[in-house]
């Protein structure tokens, strides 16, 4: 099998960086979505709701880990990724940076943030990446469970009236453009790569976004933006703003609680 | 309490073995159905490829009590002078047994004396799915009033 730096070798430093930028975001967000997830597994509407919300944690844990361990082939060290990083390191998408308030803001997450995750997963995909086409294949089957659940969710709460759908509302509404400026930044890296072919540019994953995502949102009067601004709070870096996860979620993601119990 | 932040090294402890682990009274365990396992083979076999994946028939996943081949887990199985290689997937990336299966995976093929390592190569392509069990999980599975 090729490892990931035999199969950038022939692209240019820049382009390597770039790409490791992408899958360290990737890895960091679904660490946070994982996170998240599991704030709700009690006290969801219902119990099964509940119970699903910790097997998807469990899938968004699985898929970082798959991710971090990618980045071995960078130079990075996935022990050191995953439990020495301070916040301001993370590259998670902006929107998982604070707890998830209610029901409706962990379904919008659902939707727009992992359902964003997965899209840009399949961007790489089509790029032919070959260390991480194989493992992609596996994350993206157990997304489609994820993204079933958030549909199903969403037109229950967005065709209900009152606090529901209002909820739901202004979850959108703080969600969609973060989420997407994070996908499809249309940055210099991003673009970087998407010119060499290894991931798809921005405007096609927006495009796609909005083909998949569109018929739901409108029931809330959203609609995924066809433009990513970047303005002047864009850490390329990161690639996301120039905030970063509050403090209390990096720290459960380290385990700092447990690391006398770390056990290899 | 020491000091927990980022920057302090992370130590590292080693965990016993299942086996350790156990309590006192309990004198064996049947994590991966070893209390079922047969006595090593009295040499090497002929076919050592084939005598592999036999040997792992006799594995059994941690959750469901059919064996790591008829999950449809094991990729492949090759011998190189007296190491095992494994091509070993899981049903989830996150699969809570992960550790449980590889330690299953090495004590019983290391049972054998013409097996000195077990090397295990984990890989997700082609994506593990319930077609992938043998009609003999499924059968076994059915008589367990598991639905496949």
């Amino acid at each position: 099998m090729t490892s990931a730096v035999e199969g950038l070798k022939a692209e240019s430093t820049e382009v390597q960086t770039a790409f490791r930028r992408l899958v360290l975001g990737l890895a960091d967000t679904k660490r946070l979505l994982g996170i998240r997830y599991s704030d709700w597994l009690l006290g969801a509407p219902s119990i099964e709701g509940g119970i699903a919300t910790s097997s998807m944690a469990q899938d968004e844990w699985g898929h970082a880990r798959l991710l971090y361990a990618a980045l071995k082939d960078f130079g990075d060290d996935p022990v050191e990724l995953e439990h020495e990083r301070d916040a301001a390191d993370y590259a998670s998408w902006d929107p998982l940076d604070h707890p998830l308030p209610d029901w409706a803001h962990l379904i919008a997450a659902v939707v727009i943030v992992d359902g964003a995750l997965a899209l840009a997963l399949e961007g790489i995909l089509e790029g032919g990446y070959e260390p991480l086409g194989g493992r992609i294949g596996k994350m993206l089957g157990e997304e489609e469970f994820h993204q079933a659940l958030g549909k199903a969710w969403f037109q229950r709460l967005a065709t209900g009236e009152g606090e529901g759908h209002a909820h739901l509302q202004q979850a959108v509404e703080a969600m969609l453009a973060p989420t997407v400026r994070c996908m499809a930044p249309g940055d210099d890296a991003h673009e970087r790569l998407a010119d060499r072919g290894l991931i798809l540019p921005s405007s096609t994953l927006q495009h796609r976004l909005a083909g998949r995502l569109d018929p739901l949102l409108e029931r809330v009067g959203a609609g995924v933006p066809t433009e990513a601004r970047l303005d002047n709070d864009w850490d390329p870096r990161r690639g996301r703003g120039t905030g970063h996860p509050e403090e209390e979620a990096v720290e459960r993601a380290r385990g700092d609680r447990n690391r006398a119990l770390f056990v290899e | 309490m020491a000091e927990l932040t980022a920057s302090r090294p992370l130590p590292v402890v080693k965990a016993p073995s299942s086996q350790e682990a156990l309590p006192a009274h309990v004198r064996s365990h049947a994590s991966g159905g070893r209390d079922l396992w047969t006595d090593p083979l009295p040499k090497r076999p002929d076919d050592p490829d084939a005598a592999l994946l036999e040997l792992l028939h006799e594995v059994l996943d941690p959750e469901l009590p059919i064996s790591l081949v008829d999950l449809g887990l094991i990729y492949g199985a090759h011998l190189e002078g007296d190491v095992a290689h494994i091509r070993l997937t899981f049903t989830a990336t996150a699969c809570p047994c992960m550790e449980f299966i590889r330690e299953d995976i090495r004590d019983r093929l290391t049972r054998e004396h013409w097996i000195d390592a077990v090397r295990i190569q984990e890989v997700w392509d082609p994506p593990w799915t319930r077609d992938m069990i043998s009609e003999r999980g499924r059968r076994r599975l059915r008589e367990l009033g598991v639905g496949v």
